[in-house]
């Protein structure tokens, strides 16, 4: 028979092991995954799409940008931007590099495929929200365009993204995008959200912590050297410069950021007219809610609460359904309470 | 300039082969759709009775069931769709229904309408309409809407939605000959259809439809549907894409820029305010109140924190009560008529008659003897735990116990329904597994699946209960020795509904991670029980499963177990081999070789775990007046078990490790196979499999080593 402490060694020892080497992200299988996946495809696909990004605004964007952004060396850049040249679908300009129109072209494809990806991970999955972005990065470069258009097919051809950013068409349409930056309200003027930068991850999981998202409505109380005092759901939050840049509004008329109505809000016996339903509700969430008959304009009566108090049966179109408590807070309620007549709210768009 | 990506759109012949419906035997397509839960497989058996099969839809994991059925000397075919609460193709189920409708072109499509949810499930059917005018509504639980006290008068909505429109209680088979005559009038074109089509949207909405409608009809003016294929352009709908000149697209395009994300909800919002005014227009009279009170009544007192939990835990205890004290009897008795008196005679018989020793061997010793004791250990209990449950179901209180239970569960990222399901679990796993269709969301539905195994079920109480009265009870005095291996039983249990939640909880973080989820639990009202009609169904249905079981699984474990014991390669049986193999592997475990050799061969049945063991432990380790000879699995009363146990090396921490592992270890075979068909997956099936062998090896790896230091062995 064995030492019983050598076997718990061999054991302790074995189990170390094992999670080193598979720990998601960081484990060792996770990083030869990554490594493999950079093959020199992916590489000139990532240079196209950040010089896409970057130079947006018609100047050309400089070497060590590039390198600071995909993590490489400053000759490893030099030689990629070579490589595009090469490949016709970059040209340099005086201290750095542009798109050329075969480039740009390229770009809006990958840009597709991305933000395609990213509405079907926000729509079909139950991936967090903050991680659509780096699933998508890592996820765009295996599907070919015949993969990508099935999927647009798939998903009804949706025309943006869940961070608000406009999807190209496969011929390469896309619109200007709508808004400003936050930096450029003025103080005291109230504005919507139209989109979330989503990078760095850490800054988009932030923003969304302090209750950013889209078609929220906010007000400019104050700025600083720091950043921004904003009015969000009623309560005064400061927002530092870095994560201030991440916002695009669009003008307002709505000044009334206070928090809506939810049905977690309704007690037993009370009822509530449906307004909307919030955008942080998304794919087959929102789909149930709605295939429940939770649309706009509908009477929804709180019943009685579960033995543990979460969650609570509503008496929804006749039938009594139990909905938990966070899902709740989704369904926004009309202000005016359940006897007002269905007028449209402030700016209701399309 | 970029030409757009026109995809080519299959005739329908091709549609149909896509879609895996063969042609030849049929006159008309017949589309069987609508919610889940409105009667539709009932509505489907009464028109196809027997002449159905069931398959799968082409390149997806969704079952279908397809049928013929005749009527005035047509053939009909009738497919039925995957239940969905609506078109938009999010789901595979969903995808399935619309591409069905849209490419398959049926010659009618039947909506089965729930008469008690009407303004919900007018949401599928106002879709439909959209789509193909050939419609039939079914309206059906009339009986149960007329208990309600609701009353749709079915020739005003027939009026309203311009379609014929049929009332029926399928339960009870009425209305299904007005069905068919129905189905065969619109499919010849005798009757004309004028489909309900929804024009009220929102104000931006209209003013895009209305756009695009203009640039249809300046392509195609005169064209009659074009406001609906506007609507189509705007969903972008491939196949009416391919269908319109390049101009139509472009503007289509443009307009679709200024859809917000709210679209979807606004489009079903027109629709429920159309259903609002249909149901309004078509309604006799309102819910009556008395029903309801009733119903509060009975909710108050079982929800709420005083009241609830005990009621639920009483409800369930005599429930778990009643099976097992109601048990004991039967089996006895089918254990002493079919292994006691029929297997003896079968002996006789045949060696009367000559046969040889290897032949009865292999046919009573194996397989007669196997398949005789999952019968008696299983059937009793599974007769009796079954219905109970079926009838608590039928009244209504199950959902409640979900929605008290579902917090807990929420936050290791199941359902509350999973309680169900694990009380299921407790009768059988398979069944369990079979119940978890309840569970409509993917990913919950996922976790109760895999983690169903940690529910004691039927076939492992008589291994635990007589391990822990033997080896627990006995260090005991006297006098408390049956209450202490009941609490040892018992703590094996709740030992096995937390490895039910930290396995959900383990796995929604690391496997099951991206799964799409979407919680929702509907409290139906309670309905009195139709107490002899169930308990009859149920009981049939439970006895041709438990003899269908023993007959395809365990009567080959029975030939296999025999067979190990008594082919020879040199001078030992094959099991005495792997016995000696399996030996350090075993005692690393806190067991021994002769176990998991058991273990291997009972994987299609748990029942007959401790009566191979006993055949094993003789076979390998001599004492040749006990039992009946190699091969031949026996019991004997739990003195005698002890004694020979004992004499064979067995210690407390062997039954420990014994009790540990019956409870953590792989799923039966039965379990098995119905986690394959249910989820028609080979690596869900195989993390079900192995998810529970991995933890019953490490935590008897560990319990064995710590107890030997601890103990001293």
């Amino acid at each position: 028979m064995v030492d019983p402490r050598l076997a718990l060694l061999v054991f302790a020892a074995l189990t170390v092991v094992a999670l080193a080497v598979a720990w998601p992200r960081r484990g060792l299988l996770a990083r030869v995954a990554r490594y493999r996946r950079l093959t020199e495809r992916v590489r000139v696909e990532d240079a196209v799409k950040y010089l896409f990004h970057a130079g947006a605004g018609g100047a050309p964007v400089p070497v060590e940008a590039l390198s600071g952004a995909l993590e490489i060396g400053r000759r490893s850049a030099d030689e990629l931007l070579d490589r595009l040249a090469a490949l016709g679908l970059a040209e340099s300009a005086g201290a750095g590099a542009r798109l050329t129109k075969a480039g740009y072209t390229e770009a809006l494809r990958i840009v597709r495929s991305h933000r395609l990806l990213e509405q079907y991970l926000a729509d079909r999955t139950g991936i967090d929200p903050a991680e659509w972005h780096e699933v998508a990065e890592a996820r765009e470069h295996d599907l070919s365009s015949e993969e990508i258009e099935k999927l647009a097919v798939r998903l009804g051809q949706p025309r943006y993204d869940p961070h608000g950013d406009p999807i190209p068409t496969a011929s390469g349409e896309m619109p200007s995008t709508a808004g400003f930056l936050l930096a450029s309200l003025p103080t005291g003027d109230a504005g919507r959200i139209v989109h979330l930068e989503d990078e760095p991850r850490d800054a988009y999981a932030r923003l969304r912590e302090l209750g950013f998202e889209l078609g929220k409505s906010l007000v400019v109380r104050a700025r600083r050297t720091t950043g921004v005092d904003v009015e969000l759901d009623g309560v005064v939050v400061p927002l530092p410069r870095a994560l201030e840049a991440a916002v695009t509004v669009e003008r307002s008329r709505a000044r009334d950021t206070t928090r809506a109505r939810t049905l977690a809000d309704l007690r037993p016996g009370d009822t509530g007219r449906v307004l909307r339903l919030s955008s942080a509700c998304h794919g087959s969430q929102r789909r149930r809610l709605l295939d429940l008959g939770v649309v706009p304009g509908t009477d929804i009566e709180a019943e009685f609460r579960s033995a543990s108090g979460d969650p609570v049966a509503y008496r929804i179109r006749g039938a009594l359904i139990a909905l938990r408590r966070h899902q709740a807070t989704w369904v926004e309620l009309d202000a005016r309470g359940a006897e007002a007549t269905g007028a449209p709210p402030d700016d209701a768009a399309a | 300039m970029h030409t757009t990506m026109r995809t080519r759109i299959p005739a329908r012949d091709e549609s149909l082969v896509q879609l895996g419906v063969r042609s030849g035997n049929w006159d008309y397509l017949v589309a069987l759709a609508g919610n889940p839960n409105t009667g539709k497989s009932t509505v489907f058996n009464l028109l196809t009775g027997l002449r159905q099969h069931t398959g799968n839809w082409p390149g997806k994991t969704v079952t279908r069931a397809e049928g013929l059925f005749t009527s005035g000397g047509d053939r009909f075919k009738l497919v039925d769709l995957p239940g969905t609460y609506s078109l938009q193709a999010a789901s595979t189920d969903e995808e399935v229904a619309r591409d069905t409708l849209l490419f398959g072109e049926p010659d009618v499509t039947v909506i089965v309408v729930d008469a008690t949810r009407l303004e919900r499930n007018l949401n599928l059917t106002l879709q439909v309409l959209e789509i193909t005018p050939r419609v039939v509504v079914a309206l059906n639980l009339m009986d149960e809407a007329k208990r309600l006290g609701i009353g749709i008068d079915p020739a005003a909505l027939a009026r309203e939605l311009g379609v014929p429109v049929i009332p029926m209680a399928a339960r009870r088979g009425e209305g299904v000959d007005a069905l068919r005559a129905a189905i065969q009038e619109v499919a010849r074109g005798q009757v004309h259809t004028s489909p309900y089509r929804v024009r009220n949207f929102t104000p931006d909405i209209e003013e895009m439809i209305r756009e695009v409608e203009e640039a249809v009809q300046r392509a195609a003016p005169g064209k009659a549907n074009s406001r609906w294929v506007a609507l189509r352009l705007l969903n972008a709908d491939e196949r009416v894409e391919a269908s319109v000149p390049e101009e139509v697209l472009q503007v289509a395009s443009a307009v679709r820029w200024r859809l917000s994300p709210e679209f979807q909800d606004r489009i079903t919002q027109g629709i429920y305010e159309a259903a609002e005014e249909i149901v309004a227009r078509s309604q006799l009279a309102g819910l009556r109140r008395a029903r309801f009170d009733l119903d509060a009544t009975l909710d108050r007192w079982l929800t709420s924190p005083v009241t609830g939990y005990p009621l639920m835990i009483l409800m369930l205890g005599v429930v778990f009560w009643i099976t097992i004290a109601g048990a004991n009897v039967p089996s006895a008795m089918l254990s002493e008529l079919l292994i006691d008196k029929i297997h003896p005679w079968l002996q006789a018989t045949t060696t009367g008659w000559g046969v040889a020793w290897w032949i009865r061997g292999l046919l009573f010793d194996g397989v007669y003897l196997a398949t005789a004791w999952v019968i008696a250990v299983m059937l009793p209990p599974m007769a009796i735990f079954f219905p109970l449950f079926t009838l608590l179901e039928d009244f209504g209180y199950l959902p409640r116990v979900a929605f008290n239970l579902d917090s807990l569960f929420r936050r290791v990222g199941a359902h509350g329904k999973q309680a169900l399901t694990m009380c299921m679990g407790f009768g059988c796993n398979a069944a369990g597994v079979v119940a978890t269709r309840v569970i409509d969301s993917p990913r919950e539905r996922l976790v109760a699946i895999i983690t169903n195994n940690f529910s004691l079920c039927n076939g492992r109480w008589p291994t635990q209960i007589l391990l822990a009265s033997i080896f627990i009870g006995a260090l005991a005095p006297a006098a408390i020795a049956g209450f202490v291996s009941a609490t040892a039983v018992v703590g094996v249990t709740l030992l096995g509904v937390l490895a039910m939640f930290f396995s959900s909880w383990l796995l929604t973080r690391t496997v099951l991670r991206g799964e799409a989820t979407s919680f929702s639990l509907e409290l139906p009202p309670y309905r009195p029980p139709r107490i002899w009609q169930t308990l009859y169904t149920s009981l049939i249905d439970r006895t041709l499963i438990v003899l269908w079981r023993a007959v395809v699984f365990a009567a080959p474990a029975g030939a296999v177990i025999w067979l190990v014991s008594n082919v020879h390669l040199g001078s030992l049986s094959i099991a005495e081999h792997v016995i000696n193999g399996l030996e350090p592997l075993g005692v690393l475990l806190g067991m021994n070789g002769v176990i998991l050799l058991a273990y291997i061969v009972a994987i299609p049945a748990n029942e007959i775990v401790i009566p191979t063991v006993l055949m094993l432990t003789v076979l390998s380790g001599g004492a040749p007046d006990v039992g009946a000879g190699a091969g031949v699995m026996f019991e004997l009363d739990a003195n005698q078990v002890g004694v020979l146990l004992r004499a064979h090396g067995w210690t407390t921490l062997t039954a420990v490790s014994l009790m540990l592992f019956s409870l953590l270890h792989n799923p039966c075979s039965t379990t098995i196979y119905t986690i394959y068909k249910e989820t028609r997956s080979a690596k869900w099936t195989t993390i079900s499999t192995a998810l529970p062998l991995v933890m019953g090896f490490v935590v008897c790896f560990l319990v064995a080593q710590v107890w030997r230091l601890a103990v001293g062995g």
